[in-house]
Parts: C-alpha cells; sequence; structure tokens
C-alpha cells in the first residue's frame, strides 16, 4: 500500500529512448537501501553500465534520482542528483553527478517518481513528457536548436505553467563535456548536458498532483519541521551575522548572513527594508542575499527578492534587476543565481572598470547569466573562467590557436573589463566554435589532452586552484586544512562537500566550535581555525569521514548539502548546537521505519563507497592513494614560503597530509596502502556483491598482488 | 444544525427586500434554524422548502492577507498546509496557491513583458481565500449546502461529510482558491486552521498576516466569474430578497 511508503514516492521510471519503452520499478523494493539521489545512481551504474562505458555511449545512463524528503516541507529539500558517466573527468570519464535545485524534483515526486533512468538514445531530438502516471516521449525537432529559456516556455505551453523543465541548451546539443541541465531558471546540474544532448534529449517536463505522504504523526512532523527551523542560520547554515547587533552575542564578518536590519530590497516594487528581530522565524528568508554578499553593497539597491529550491527558506539565489543591461546589451532587466552562477560573466575579468563589487561587475553577471543559463554553459565551478585567463596571460592560447582565430577575438574588451566581451567568448565555448571553443568546451583536461599542456602547469599554480582530474578544488586547505585535502581527494569531478565548510565557516569563535566539535566528533582537536592549522590528528579524519557521508547522505535524500548540516545554530540558549541526529529523525518519521543516526549514517557510507568502488572499476585499479587520491603541487607552497602550520598560511606538509590520508583511510576501515575498501567494509556496508566483483576483477586489497593486507575494519 | 446566519444580516436582509413589516425576527429566526412551519405563511416556503438552502452567511471574523512584493515563492505555507493539516505534502491540495503563479503569473508562459513570477519580472502572487461576505459564491454553489461559517472564526469551511465531491464550488470561486482532494474525493478550502493559520506562522519572509476580516472581493483580478452557478432552488432563494427595482415594495 501506498501508506507504507512514505516519504518515498514509491516508483522508478526508466526510459529507454532507444526502443521507446517506458517502464517503472519499485523504488523502495530496488533502491530502499541507497536511499535515491546519487545512492540510485550509482546503484544503477554499478548494476547496468559496464566498465569502460564512454560518457556518449548509448549504453551510459543518466540517473535523475531525488530523495525521502524532497517535496516535503523539510528545509532546504529541493535536490536532485543527476548521475552518470561524467565527460569532464579527466584524463578518462568515471562516475560523477551533478546536483539541481530548483522544483524538480518535488515535481518528479508528486508526479508519483523517485528518479528517472534515462537509458539508450533517441533517433531523434526528444523531449519527455511526465504528468502523473502519463509518461510520453515527445517530438523535440521544433525545440532543438534553442535555448533552454525558450526549450522551457514553449514545454510550459504545451504541459501548463505549473510543469518543472529541465532543459538543455545549445551547449548540451553539442555534446560539450561543459554542458549544464537547467530547471527553474537558474537551477542547473553541470557536466551532464552533453550526456542528455547525446541521448537526444532536449528537456524533461514534469507535472504532479499527487502527495509525498509523511507516514509518522503529523503532529510531531510539524514540530520537528519547527524545529529545524529554529537551528537555521543563512546561506550556507552560516549561524552568526555578519554585522555588529545587539541582538547577537557574535558576528563574523565573512558570514553570508547579511540581511541587516535597515538594508532593503531595493528592486521590490515597493522596495521592502529589513527590519525587526534578525532570529524572527519568519524572516529567515531576509539573512541571505547571495548579490550583495559575492557583489557587494550595491547590489542591495537591486535586488527584487531572494528565490531558491522548494520548501527552502534560506533563498540562496538572488533575483536582480538592473535595468542598464536592458538598454546597454538589450538583454533582460532581470537576472538571477548564486554563486558561480551569479558570478559567471564577472569571473571572466581580471580587472573591471569600478571593481569586483562595481556596477560594471554587476553588468558583466548580468551578461553572463543571460548567456549561459540559456546556452547551457558550464563553468566547472569557475574553472573555465580560470583557465582562459591562465591561457591568455602565460601567453599559451596565442601558440595553441591558429592566428585568425586569436585575432578574431575581442580581446581589447577582456582586457578593458568591458562584458560586451562574453557576447563573443560565451557562445564560442557553448557552441563549440573554432580551436578555442572545442577545447575549452571539453573542460580543463581537454587543455591538457588537446593542447599538450602537461598538468603540472595547473597543479603547480596556486592561482589556477586546479585540484585534479580536469576540476579545481572545492573548499580544501583553504577552509579547512587537512579535511578539506582529504575530501578533495576523493571524488573524479570537485568535491560538491560542504558538510566541513559548513561548520569551520559558521562564524562562531573557535572556542564555541571547539566544544561543539567534542560532542560531534569526540575530540576539541577535530577543528582549527582556518588558516592557523595544527598537524593531522585522528578527530580530523572522522570529521572528514564524517563529512563526506553526510554529503551522501544529503544529495541521496533530496536535502541540500550546501546548507547543511545542521549541527551548529544560532541559538545562544542551546549553546550554538544544532543536531546531529535531524536527517534520521525526518527519514523516520516521513517513511515510518524508525531509523537512527547510526544506521542512517551506515548508508551514507555505503552510498559513498559504492562511489569508490565504480571509481576502482572503471579505473580498472585498485590503488587509490597512488593513482586517485591527489593532491595538487600547490598546497604545499606558500607565496611568502612561510611554514606550514604557521598563523596565516594554508600551506599543508606532505608528510603530514600522507598521515592525514592514512588515519582517513584507517578511520574508513579501508586498506591503507591502496586507500581501496576491503572484503570487509563492503561486506559490512551490505555491498558484498560489490566486494566480490571487485575481487574477481582483482581490484580488492589482498587480490591485487600490490597490497599490503586489509586492515581490520574500524567501527561502524 | 446551526446555520451560522446572523440575526442582523436578515433583518437586514428583510428590510432590502421591503418585507421588515411582514416578518417577525423570530421567523427568521426559525427560518434560519429551518424550522419551516414559522415561514410558511410568509409565502417563503416554496424558496426554502423543508431543506431550507443556505443563502446567507455572516462576514468572517479573519482573514488572510498576503503581500506579494514579499513573497519569495518558497511554498513553505502549501506545504504547511497540507503537511500539517493532512499530513501529507501536496501542493495541488494547499488551500493557498503559490505553485501556480511561481514560474510565470496569470499571463502564463507567454514569454511576453507581462510575464510574472520566476521567469517574469519575478513577483509572485499568493492566491488565498477572501472568506467572501455575502453572497459567498462558492457556498451559494454548492447544492449539498456544504459550505457553512466556522462560528469560531467565520471563515468559509467544507463540511466533509456533507460533500459529495461535485467540484461546483471550486468552478464557483471567482479566486480559484478551492482545491479537490483527489484521494478523498472532496472539496478543501482555507479554514483558516481554526483561528492559528498554518501558512502564516511558515513564511519565512513575512509576506502573510492574519488580519481581522475585510472586503478584499473587489480587488485584485478575480480568476473565475462571480457568481457563475447557483443551484436552481437557491435562485428562487436569491430572487427572494433581491427583487428588482420595480417590484420592490419599498420603492413604491
Ligand atoms: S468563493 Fe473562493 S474566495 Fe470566496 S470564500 Fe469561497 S473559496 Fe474563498
Ligand atoms: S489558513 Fe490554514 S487552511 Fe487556510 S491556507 Fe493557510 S494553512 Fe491553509
Ligand atoms: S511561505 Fe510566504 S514567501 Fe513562501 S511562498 Fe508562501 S507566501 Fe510566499
Amino acid at each position: 500500500m501506498a501508506a507504507a511508503t512514505g516519504g518515498f514516492a514509491g516508483k522508478v521510471l526508466r526510459v529507454d529512448l532507444s526502443t521507446g519503452k517506458i517502464s517503472t520499478q519499485d523504488t523502495v523494493e530496488k533502491y530502499g537501501d541507497m536511499l535515491g539521489g546519487t545512492g540510485m545512481g550509482y546503484r544503477v551504474l554499478w548494476d547496468e553500465v559496464p566498465a569502460g562505458t564512454g560518457p556518449f555511449d548509448p549504453a551510459n545512463k543518466l540517473v535523475f534520482a531525488t530523495g525521502v524528503l524532497a517535496g516535503t516541507g523539510v528545509p532546504c529539500n529541493g535536490r536532485t542528483a543527476v548521475t552518470t558517466i561524467f565527460p569532464t573527468v579527466w584524463p578518462k570519464a568515471l562516475v560523477g553527478s551533478g546536483h539541481m535545485g530548483g522544483q524538480f524534483a518535488a515535481k518528479l515526486k508528486y508526479a508519483g517518481y523517485d528518479g528517472i533512468i534515462i537509458e539508450g538514445r533517441a533517433d531523434r531530438p526528444v523531449w519527455l513528457f511526465i504528468r502523473n502516471s502519463r509518461v510520453e516521449i515527445r517530438d523535440a525537432s521544433r525545440l532543438w536548436g534553442s535555448g533552454i529559456r525558450r526549450a522551457t516556455l514553449e514545454i510550459s505551453q504545451e504541459m501548463g505553467a505549473d510543469c518543472a523543465v529541465a532543459a538543455i541548451g545549445q551547449a548540451g546539443e553539442k555534446l560539450a563535456p561543459m554542458a549544464i541541465v537547467a530547471n527553474s531558471v537558474s537551477h542547473s546540474a553541470g557536466g551532464v548536458g552533453g550526456v542528455m544532448g547525446s541521448k537526444n534529449l532536449k528537456a524533461i517536463g514534469v507535472q504532479g498532483s499527487g502527495a509525498v505522504h509523511i507516514a509518522g504523526d503529523k503532529s510531531e512532523w510539524e514540530k520537528l519541521v519547527k524545529f529545524h527551523l529554529s537551528i537555521l542560520g543563512a546561506n550556507n547554515q552560516h549561524v552568526v551575522p555578519s554585522f555588529p547587533t545587539p541582538q547577537s552575542e557574535y558576528y563574523n564578518p565573512g558570514s553570508r548572513w547579511v540581511g541587516e536590519p535597515g538594508k532593503r530590497w531595493g528592486a521590490a516594487e515597493p522596495p521592502i527594508e529589513i527590519t525587526g528581530n534578525i532570529y524572527d522565524l519568519n524572516r529567515i528568508a531576509f539573512r541571505t542575499n547571495s548579490a550583495a554578499f559575492f557583489l557587494g553593497d550595491n547590489a542591495w539597491k537591486h535586488t527584487v527578492r531572494g528565490n531558491g529550491c522548494t520548501a527552502c527558506p534560506i533563498r540562496c539565489h538572488t533575483i536582480v534587476k538592473v535595468p542598464s543591461v536592458a538598454a546597454k546589451y538589450g538583454i533582460k532587466e532581470m537576472g538571477q543565481n548564486t554563486c558561480t552562477g551569479l558570478l559567471f560573466g564577472r569571473s571572466f575579468f581580471k580587472k573591471l572598470p569600478g571593481g569586483l563589487k562595481g556596477q560594471t561587475a554587476l553588468e558583466a553577471c548580468m551578461v553572463g547569466m543571460h548567456l549561459a543559463d540559456d546556452l547551457g554553459l558550464w563553468c566547472n565551478y569557475g574553472q573555465l573562467q580560470r583557465d582562459l585567463m591562465k591561457l591568455y596571460h602565460d601567453g599559451l592560447l596565442k601558440t595553441k590557436i591558429g592566428s585568425d582565430e586569436y585575432a578574431s577575438i575581442p580581446w581589447d574588451k577582456y582586457e578593458a573589463g568591458d562584458p560586451d566581451f562574453l557576447f563573443d567568448i560565451i557562445p564560442r565555448i557553448a557552441e563549440r566554435k573554432g580551436e578555442l571553443g572545442h577545447v575549452l568546451s571539453l573542460g580543463t583536461g581537454g587543455i591538457f589532452s588537446k593542447w599538450g599542456v602537461p598538468e603540472e602547469s595547473w597543479t603547480k599554480d596556486h592561482a589556477s586552484l586546479y585540484w585534479k582530474m580536469g576540476h579545481p578544488k572545492h573548499h580544501a586547505n583553504e577552509d579547512d586544512g587537512q579535511c578539506g585535502v582529504i575530501i578533495n581527494t576523493q571524488y573524479n569531478r570537485d568535491s560538491q562537500c560542504h558538510s566541513h565548510c559548513n561548520f569551520v565557516r559558521n562564524g562562531l569563535p573557535l572556542a564555541v566550535q571547539k566544544k561543539l566539535a567534542e560532542d560531534i566528533w569526540g575530540s576539541a582537536d577535530a577543528v582549527d581555525a582556518a588558516g592557523n592549522y595544527t598537524p593531522m590528528n585522528a578527530a580530523k579524519a572522522r570529521r572528514a569521514r564524517w563529512s563526506l557521508v553526510r554529503k551522501e547522505l544529503h544529495d541521496s535524500l533530496g536535502l541540500c548539502n550546501w546548507m547543511g548540516p545542521w549541527v551548529a545554530s544560532p541559538l545562544k540558549e542551546r549553546g550554538y548546537s544544532g543536531d546531529d541526529s535531524l536527517e534520521s529523525k525526518f527519514y523516520s518519521l516521513a517513511t515510518g521505519r524508525k531509523t537512527d543516526r547510526a544506521e542512517l549514517d551506515l548508508i551514507g557510507e555505503r552510498i559513498f563507497t559504492l562511489h569508490r568502488a565504480l571509481t576502482i572499476r572503471d579505473m580498472g585499479r585498485a590503488d587509490m592513494r597512488a593513482a586517485h587520491d591527489l593532491v595538487p603541487e600547490w598546497v604545499y607552497h606558500d607565496k611568502g614560503d612561510t611554514p606550514p602550520f604557521t598563523k596565516g598560511t594554508i600551506r599543508m606538509e606532505q608528510a603530514d597530509i600522507a598521515r592525514a590520508m592514512d588515519l582517513f583511510y584507517e578511520v574508513m576501515g579501508w586498506d591503507k596502502a591502496l586507500g581501496a575498501p576491503t572484503m570487509e567494509s563492503y561486506a559490512r556496508l551490505g555491498l558484498a556483491d560489490v566486494g566480490k566483483g571487485l575481487q574477481a576483477a582483482k581490484l580488492t586489497p589482498g587480490s591485487t598482488g600490490g597490497s599490503t593486507g586489509g586492515t581490520p575494519g574500524s567501527k561502524g | 444544525m446551526k446555520r451560522g446566519i446572523h440575526p442582523e444580516l436578515i433583518e437586514l436582509a428583510a428590510e432590502a427586500a421591503g418585507l421588515e413589516a411582514a416578518l417577525s425576527r423570530r421567523g427568521f429566526l426559525m427560518f434560519s434554524a429551518c424550522a419551516v412551519g414559522g415561514i410558511t405563511a410568509l409565502g417563503l416556503c416554496e424558496a426554502f422548502g423543508a431543506d431550507a438552502p443556505l443563502v446567507i452567511l455572516d462576514n468572517a471574523k479573519g482573514m488572510l492577507l498576503a503581500d506579494p512584493t514579499r513573497c519569495v515563492g518558497c511554498q513553505r505555507c502549501e506545504l504547511a498546509c497540507t503537511e500539517f493539516n493532512d499530513g501529507r505534502a501536496q501542493p495541488t491540495l494547499s488551500r493557498i496557491k503559490i505553485d501556480r503563479s511561481l514560474y510565470f503569473g496569470p499571463e502564463g508562459p507567454t514569454g511576453g513583458p507581462r510575464m510574472q513570477g520566476s521567469w517574469g519580472n519575478g513577483l509572485v502572487v499568493q492566491g488565498v481565500c477572501r472568506q467572501c461576505p455575502h453572497p459567498v459564491p462558492c457556498a451559494t454553489a454548492c447544492p449539498q449546502d456544504a459550505i457553512t461559517d466556522d462560528p469560531k472564526t467565520g471563515a468559509r469551511v467544507v463540511n466533509a461529510a456533507a460533500c459529495v465531491g461535485c467540484r461546483m464550488c471550486q468552478r464557483a470561486c471567482p479566486w480559484n482558491v478551492i482545491s479537490f482532494d483527489e484521494q478523498r474525493q472532496k472539496s478543501s478550502k482555507c479554514f483558516l486552521c481554526n483561528g492559528k493559520p498554518k501558512c502564516v506562522e511558515a513564511c519565512p519572509a513575512e509576506a502573510l498576516r492574519y488580519v481581522p476580516w475585510r472586503d478584499l472581493t473587489r480587488e485584485g483580478e478575480k480568476g473565475g466569474v462571480l457568481l457563475s452557478l447557483i443551484p436552481a432552488n437557491k435562485a428562487k432563494a436569491c430572487a427572494e430578497c433581491h427583487v428588482p427595482s420595480g417590484r420592490n415594495p419599498a420603492a413604491k
């Protein structure tokens, strides 16, 4: 009965574009032990996509999956993980996922699905129509060639205004590895747009009128939701404001809680002034203003309102209105996005008239969003722009592309910080025009492979922020010392993990953080102040493990790991603690299956370990430590040659990082020499079949010849 | 059965119809309590019959007031409305309507300059029940008299036991804010959460308030045609009060 599967929508949709076959499977039966999201994605790839499959092969699958808590009133749900053989992973495509917010996840649940598995390749452009149980593959020949905006409008006209459309733009159609799929204006999943394009799938439109049932008592649910709201901070779970106020014991200028009373959403009609108590739960949406955080005070007067995913009160996307761009560039005066998406245009420029927070910077952002979010181009967390900058300023580019092509690019505008430059460069890359467009659309790896540039020139250059395998760092040693380093070694794309940095950057003084750390990770030594690091210890390894597990949990429950976990809070009366068991409490009430923190974390670990297993399988080697878990050279250097473990440097020490990896593999129960899960760890996590498969391929410790033998599994 | 018809309203109506001299206050009270005997002599029996239709509801005491410029489109109100009241997350069941305006607003996906919502000018206009004054379109349209006013708040509420799921109220509401619960095959509308609106509590942008009732039915764009649906027996009842000016005894 449906009531038994509270939280889950109940079904997974499977669409074979080669044959046109549409079928469903029972979610809980088939994927319940992986929850959903990335867990479901990894399982599908493990079970169904053979090692060696290329990203654009019809045999590759594309798994759009959300989770148990998506579509409910749990704050910060609304995430869809799109898992596939990820095309920007270098030198060889491996498992990876893009994550998008918006309303797609909720709509999918209301339509009755926890996920969609896309298989095969259509013989002509199509889009997928999903209205509750009615699912059709429809002709997209008239949509092909159009941007995300037009495709969304046309599909919405066909289906009705209340459908969520996830579409690719021209970049995806042209099979650019650097392509996104986007829904709800500004919510995109990077790297997977080209995979959709390779399947001739322009878009998925989904409309649902059903419900997500809460199995538990509704008043208990209401209490828990309200409790969660009470421990929320602002964007990234920054729990103290960025401004001093008598209302708060602490403040921290680095906080993303910028909604100071007196600031105004100046472009709302009429403008809205922030007033009153900053802790008021009916004012959470005023705490965050990403535009103001990233673009400075000038952005307030352009702010229309916050926007974001279903049920999220944080509103990390900001809607801005900049009339000057309509006159100057003939584009819409409205724009919205957050973080690197918001800064897409600005990030190209080294210098801009008026500085990085001036009006030109804001206009560059508007032009960037206008182009990139319509053509569907990904920035790889800003790596695209940094790559171009480096190629240009190091003089490399001139030697790599033909002189005619080089001369056709308006470098004068680039140098001058003229946003008009973007109208040349962004379509060039998105539509893969010329040598430059083609190579940059491949991602950073393309520069190494196509132009024979050694990877070291990136890994040695701190300014590139490049980490490994074609991707940049994502909250590494600059935020969280060894913990950040460990986390950045674990994925095939950038790590996409925020569990760690959302704690260390939450704005609370170190002493308070250390007190919380004692409760959560068993030792105050689990945290250092950013940029004032101490040598590695076991507590940091535990925190790294916890962070990765929570990341996968969030990605599989439909929760936002950009906001969670919620282990610190703005509540002085709680000693600023949050709740480490929140996810399991929600899971229990939603599904009616009583689960505690340890049990749910075990599922998170299972999911994370399956990602590891897939990576090992597809790389065809188990020596992850040497071949995969790499740290770029720049991490070990400092411009002023300040020694590691000195206040003011983020420089790490090689021997200490080696120890960090030792300790991390140890807490994971993995083989230390290889950095690979042991048969015991696979068995402990209910992945015995996975372990056996790898053992048969000689890809487990003990079966490889190069192993030191399994270290005993650590505690669960 | 309490019909919630305020005696003063009835007197007012009688006055307007020029019938006040012919009727005693007590007679109306009896009528409001569905007692036929007292009113038969007044010539109204044909109109009201043994199962007198409901025509007049007292004004509500409170209502929701929504400020679109503050709305951040989070749908927390919709989810609070259905999760905390019905134990499921389901925007289509919500008695406050955000989802339908979220992307494009009432213009729909035209691509034109008047488009609202996140694809347009950013504005999200919340759809809320006005707790309409007489003649309450949804209540009047209901052939089962299933929509009555809640004695505590005056909210127009659906009596699920009486609702047969014909959806007439849904079609009658000019604001398009009646939901239909497919699972239970019943209509559902804003009942002000018995005086403690969950949606107001849930809004993170102070875009919703619970305020003393005032007539907002003449403001804003309506989604439908006012009183397009009046069951025949009620049309008769309406005619008793709404006398054409020429026939109004008071006009003579
Ligand atoms: S007609 Fe519509 S707005 Fe008026 S009371 Fe009924 S449901 Fe509310
Ligand atoms: S007052 Fe209650 S019933 Fe009415 S819309 Fe708000 S939450 Fe729903
Ligand atoms: S809760 Fe408030 S801000 Fe959110 S959709 Fe509803 S009215 Fe708008």
